[in-house]
């Protein structure tokens, strides 16, 4: 086991190590040059120079890599004179067009993020999970149907109409709710939940559809198989046989997906942050986008894969502990 | 979010198909179609995804017959006076104008809602044809030639499934179409060909995995080692024994990957980083729609519903399918 | 000679295409139409009184997710800089707190009196008044001003700042045309004394002394911008001092989150003794960052709670305009405005690329300019232009006949393809290729489509190359990578076409997009700049500006106006032209 998780998360850093390469050459195939990009408005050639020296951009690439790379762990100091400044490990880069450090700006972005993922993430997989256990009881009735059919529909709603039709009748039209503006849930919990209850409703209602179908085949599959029907043979009672036997063994691609969205949701709500204008990593990486950001685009592409990588290791740590059936050698 | 390029429905579902060939002397495929017949939803999703294609097809033809034309601007549809807003209730909708017009330009949104279609639905079938065109080859050279080769696929789709995938569309959408638009390609067609080659890109690995899984356990079936236990050459035994075995999943995950691009298209639009003005994209609707909402909510609801009622369509038909070719029944029986 | 304007660069990707508005500063005088239909709560000055304007607290709202520059000689943009001075920032003079032309009238703040040129111009005094001092009680005198002054020169650091204290400062440029002072972070090759000659302080350290390298009659306007503002050379972090400014203002920053929000709180250093300029009225105010823009305009239209006292820095949105002007609404008629800005929007056509005269006027006569207007949101936008100076400039502006008889026939507002076609078979030369650079946003899209759809009319060509908003001027500003047709928006630093003219189109001009080289003209400008006559100096810009409109070198597509909306508790709101925004530090919150 141990040996396995070693392995596993070996691979992970390898993969990382990768994709930051992938994602740092990407980066500077921009065809603008990348020193003129950090100056913003006002540009002039001294200034592009001046730049280039101070982020090192005159320096081959690999050797930019790996001033990244260092800087990640041990930090940075930029320029030289009166007119540096210091960025800490973890440091992440600056964006000279904010005159930022990297890592804060996404220190800053993250908990709004991580709020808005968890609490979509409880708010899909309970209801969704529940859902297709019933729908899985009540195979072949009109309820299954309904429940499939009901599911079909949310599962093919773009998740940002239904954000704008959310935001449009019970923000807009109806006034059910001020428009959204995000504060943390320390310093306002009533803003906060004001704010965050039609972004977690957006996302629960996409992603909760395929939960119930997920789980309704899922557990369908595994009630055809022996060792349930031996467990039900044994006079076991119906709910226990759901939830020791069909449950279990049904619950791997349950989790595996599970983990997959909720990484991808935490790289990033792309849409749900901008329909909702939260502050969150997804928005900083479109505002990035949209500046042509080098610095902050390279670290949310980097934060959120990491997240993936992440989220594959522990998943695939889980089943160990979920599927009696799974060995890991 | 709905957009996933991996439509692991597929993924789940898929590893059950072609485990049985035939059933009770019907080839799975007359047996899949008698199936599909009898779906009601299913035929309903068809008669209308085959009229949504045909009205992809023959825009041009369609919208001219009309008299209506996607990129004429219309100023007497609009009142200056009230910020360039579409003069009438309902957007401006009127004779002239069947669905109204956009505020600022008063171009028809009825064409170009129809034109819209068309660029969605070009988009989404071309990514998905290389898609599978490229998924089902690498798949099945990684599961045939095994090795070195395997692994290093193996480790490529690593790679590129740890991508953030939506981040990267966006990220590398400036990058890209600038360096397709400096090879001479025209914007509309750079961010056509960004678009497709994003989606390709990010959406091959999911399917050479699903096809790698099959063709490694079809390789273990008596009727292949039969095959190739009498000599027959690989070429023969891919062409003849495997592929054909392969065709259920392979259509099982086309039409889960459809809609998923299309809406995938509409999301990369809204954001801006999709298709460009002048040409017609339901996304781009949606995105304009959004500062007009309080004032002219058709403008909103009609590219909404049209891309929700594609996808629907889509997904009812994708789903019709994959009971039909379900080897072991499905729950209509 | 620097610099810049622009307003509209949208943010491709959220909901609404916000304006990352920045932008040469500005100022016009109150030509009638800049308040035509223009209402304001400034009238209920008189109901309110005195003693219930003090205290609560404004709250600003913002779609950007800073101001762009805290340091104050980084600071460029119009809204930002009545921010900055309004409550942090003190300078030399600073335009008067009022509607119509008194808005761009000055009035001593910093300074005891607008100041003391010399016989020709050449020289400027001021003397800074008792008890002015920094945050820290420090007080602020002439060495501070000129430190202050002296960072501008660093230009590796001190971004995008205006750079008129290099352009008028009589300190020699070397051969790149770069001065020869470098500012304060350097000292090999740098010329510091140079710079001790051109800024003199006497002997009690309260007169500062700008000696200049050309008359400048005005340039105690130039001294409003905050780049002449104090800072204490101890608390400078050259970079980092963008984020912790010393305020010599009533206000200071008490608490800043980056992209969430800003609270200020009352100075306690600040003497109100020393300051005839600034009322402070409220106790603190609280700018809050990244809102989307349709929520300010939602929030500003429902007025509850805490909204009933926010204000913005930026107009409503095209969408928000129906609502709070067209539906005779009487809740939004004291608290809205609509007015213009200083700004003029146009698109330049390069010189360069296109050498051809006739060539450019085919261009300027093609385009639909009635089409673009309604595009840009119609009466709201702004109405038709007829070169780059607006009227609200009003000494320098008279009508350029453009559209009447400069180009050999009238052009209405729809273009006249006819006079375009006939203008090109008259050039001689086969028409070129035009490539249409834009800030990429849905608007800008739409318009760029009615563009080529104009100019195709006419047999001209257009290809459409839509830039990332945030690039746009990176990449435009860079010869190399400019193309034929550039789409540009630019306001005056102050009272005065100087600073439009010779940015625009002069050989050393900040912002010459339409790459002019006219040796002629330069010398006419040249002449124009070292007259201290006004009058004189006005008819010349007139003439300038009708030679730039004739040569085609840009065609003006609007004059632009802007509307602001505000909560129902918020005292002396109104379009201040000095910044065409409001009078922040002005406001009150009425109890």
């Amino acid at each position: 086991m141990t040996a396995y998780v070693i392995r596993r998360i070996l691979t992970g850093v390898v993969i990382l190590i990768l994709l930051s390469m992938v994602v740092f050459l990407v980066f500077n195939a921009l065809p603008a040059d990348p020193a003129a990009l950090t100056c913003g408005k006002s540009c002039n050639p001294q200034v592009i120079e001046a730049n280039r020296i101070r982020l090192g951009l005159d320096q081959p690439l690999y050797i930019q890599y790996w001033e990244f790379v260092r800087a990640i762990f041990v930090g940075r100091t930029y320029g030289s004179g009166t007119a540096t400044f210091q960025c800490n490990a973890p440091c992440l880069g600056y964006s000279f067009r904010k005159g930022e450090e990297v890592t804060p700006l996404i220190l800053k972005a993250l908990p709004v993020t991580l709020w808005l993922s968890f609490g979509a993430f409880l708010l899909w997989l309970i209801p969704g999970v529940l859902l297709g256990i019933y729908a899985s009881r009540r195979r072949g009735r009109w309820q299954e149907r309904s429940v499939l059919g009901a599911a079909l529909v949310g599962y093919s709603f773009p998740s940002f109409f239904i954000g704008l039709l959310l935001l449009f009748f019970v923000v807009i039209r109806w006034q059910w709710l001020p428009y959204p503006n995000y504060v943390s849930p320390f310093e306002d919990p009533v803003q906060f939940l004001q704010t965050m209850v039609l972004p977690w409703i957006t996302l629960a209602l996409v992603y909760m559809a395929f939960y119930i179908r997920l789980t309704r085949n899922q557990l369908l599959e595994t009630y055809s198989e022996d060792y349930i029907r031996t467990a039900r043979a044994k006079g076991l009672k119906e709910g226990t046989v759901i939830r020791k036997h069909a449950l279990r063994a049904g619950l791997t691609p349950i989790v595996t997906a599970a983990g997959l969205d909720l990484a991808g949701l935490l790289g990033g709500a792309i849409i749900t942050e901008s329909i909702f204008s939260l502050p969150g990593v997804g928005r900083l990486a479109v505002e990035a986008v949209v500046d042509a950001d080098l610095a902050i685009i390279t670290a949310t592409v980097l934060i959120a894969g990491t997240f993936i990588v992440i989220a594959n290791i522990v998943v695939d740590l889980l089943y160990a502990v979920i599927d009696p059936r799974v060995r890991l050698s | 979010m709905s957009l996933n390029l991996d439509p692991t429905a597929a993924k789940v579902v898929g590893e059950d198909i072609a485990s049985e060939n035939s059933v009770a002397g019907l080839s799975l495929k007359a047996l899949a179609w008698r199936r599909l017949k009898r779906d009601k939803a299913a035929v309903v999703a068809m008669v209308f995804l085959a009229l949504i294609a045909f009205v992809a097809i023959f825009t041009p033809w369609i919208v001219g017959a009309l008299g209506l034309d996607p990129y004429s601007f219309d100023q007497e549809a609009l009142d200056p006076a009230l910020g360039s807003i579409p003069r009438g209730p309902w957007g401006g909708i009127s004779w002239e104008h069947p669905l109204g017009v956009e505020p600022l330009t008063g171009r028809d949104i009825f064409a170009r809602l129809l034109y819209g279609a068309r660029v969605s639905l070009f988009i989404a079938t071309s990514s998905v044809v290389f898609i599978v065109l490229i998924g089902t080859s690498v798949g099945i050279v990684a599961a045939y030639k095994g090795g070195w080769l395997d692994a290093l696929i193996g480790r490529l789709t690593d790679l590129i499934l740890a991508f953030p995938f939506l981040l990267m569309l966006i990220a590398l959408s400036p990058v890209l179409t600038q360096r397709l638009e400096a090879f001479g390609v025209s914007p509309e067609w750079a961010r056509f060909l960004y678009l497709i080659i994003v989606f390709v890109f990010f959406g091959w690995p999911y399917l050479a995995r699903l096809i790698r899984g099959q063709v490694l356990s079809l390789r273990e079936r008596e009727f292949v080692e039969a095959a190739v236990a009498t000599g027959a050459p690989t070429r023969r035994v891919l062409f003849k024994e495997i592929l054909p075995n392969l065709w259920a999943p392979i259509i099982v995950y086309a039409t889960i990957s459809l809609p998923t691009l299309i809406a995938a298209e509409a999301v990369l639009s809204y954001l801006g980083v999709g298709i460009i003005e002048p040409t017609p994209s339901w996304g781009k609707m949606l995105s304009d729609s959004v500062r007009y909402f309080v004032i002219i909510p058709s403008y909103l609801f009609i590219p909404g519903t049209a891309l929700f009622l594609v996808v629907y369509a889509f997904n009812v038909f994708g789903d019709a399918i994959r009971d039909a070719l379900d080897p072991r029944g499905s729950r209509n029986n | 000679m620097k610099r810049k304007s622009k307003r509209g660069l949208g943010l491709v990707a959220i909901a609404a295409s916000g304006a990352l508005v920045l932008a040469g500063c500005s100022s016009d005088s109150g030509d009638s139409a800049a308040t035509d239909g223009a209402t304001s709560s400034a009238t209920d000055e008189a109901a309110v009184e005195d003693g219930g304007k003090t205290g609560g607290t404004v709250n600003i709202l913002l779609q950007s997710d800073q101001i762009l520059h805290l340091d104050p000689q980084r600071n460029y943009t119009g809204v930002d800089l009545a921010f900055m001075t309004g409550y942090m920032q003190r300078t030399l003079t600073a335009y008067k707190f009022a509607e119509g032309a008194e808005g761009v009238t000055i009035v001593p703040d910093m300074a005891t009196d607008l100041g003391t040129p010399n016989a020709d111009a050449t020289s400027w005094a001021f003397t800074i008044r008792d008890g002015v001092t920094f945050e820290d009680g420090t007080a602020v005198g002439c060495a501070d001003v000129k430190y202050g002054v002296s960072r501008t020169f660093a230009q590796d650091v001190i971004t995008d700042g205006p750079t008129y204290a290099i352009s008028l400062l009589d300190i020699a440029s070397t051969e790149d045309g770069s001065s020869v002072y470098k500012g304060p972070y350097l000292t090999e090759g740098n010329d510091v004394a140079a710079f001790d000659q051109a800024i003199t302080c006497s002997e009690d350290n309260k007169t500062i002394t700008f000696n200049l390298k050309r008359p400048a009659g005005d340039f105690n306007y130039t001294v409003t911008l905050t780049a002449f503002s104090p800072v204490p050379a101890a608390a400078d972090t050259g970079e980092g001092y963008d984020n912790a400014p010393v305020s010599s203002g009533p206000y200071k920053i008490s608490e800043y989150t980056k992209g969430q929000r800003m609270v200020l709180v009352r100075n306690e250093a600040w003497n109100p003794d020393s300051d005839d300029y600034r009322p402070a009225y409220p106790d603190e105010v609280v700018v809050q960052f990244s809102l989307d823009p349709s929520a300010i305009d939602q929030r500003l239209i429902a007025d509850a709670g805490d909204d009933q006292t926010a204000v913005t820095m930026a107009g409503l949105t095209p969408e928000s305009l129906a609502t709070v002007f067209a539906g005779g609404d009487p809740r939004f008629a004291e608290r809205s405005v609509d007015g213009f800005d200083p700004y003029v929007r146009y698109y330049t056509i390069n010189s360069a690329k296109v050498p051809n005269k006739m060539h450019r006027q085919a261009i300027v006569v093609a385009l639909n300019r009635a089409e673009l207007l309604t595009i840009a949101g119609g009466d709201f936008a702004g109405t038709q232009g007829d070169g780059v100076i607006k009227p609200n400039l009003a000494t320098d502006y008279a009508e350029s006949g453009m559209w009447t008889d400069l180009f050999g026939g009238e052009v209405p507002d729809a273009g006249n393809v006819e006079l375009a076609k006939q203008l090109i078979a008259d050039s001689g030369e086969p028409m070129p290729l035009i490539t249409f650079d834009y800030p990429q946003t849905p608007t800008n899209d739409k318009a760029a489509a009615s563009v080529q759809a104009s100019l195709a009319a006419a047999g001209i060509e257009v290809k459409l190359n839509p830039i990332e908003a945030g690039q746009y001027y990176g990449v435009v500003l860079d010869p190399e990578q400019q193309n034929e047709l550039n789409s540009a928006g630019w306001g005056p630093d102050w009272q005065n076409a100087s600073t439009v003219i010779p940015e625009l189109f002069g050989a050393n001009g900040g912002f010459n997009l339409s790459r002019v080289d006219d040796a002629e003209f330069e010398a006419l400008v040249q002449t124009a700049l070292g007259t201290v006559d006004r009058t004189a100096q006005a008819d010349q810009w007139k003439e300038l500006n009708k030679y730039a409109m004739e040569q085609a070198w840009a065609v003006p597509t609007r004059f632009g106006k802007i509307q602001y909306l505000w909560g129902s508790k918020v005292g002396n709101a109104f379009l201040w032209d000095a910044y065409g925004s409001l009078p922040f530090g002005d406001l009150y919150v009425m109890q």
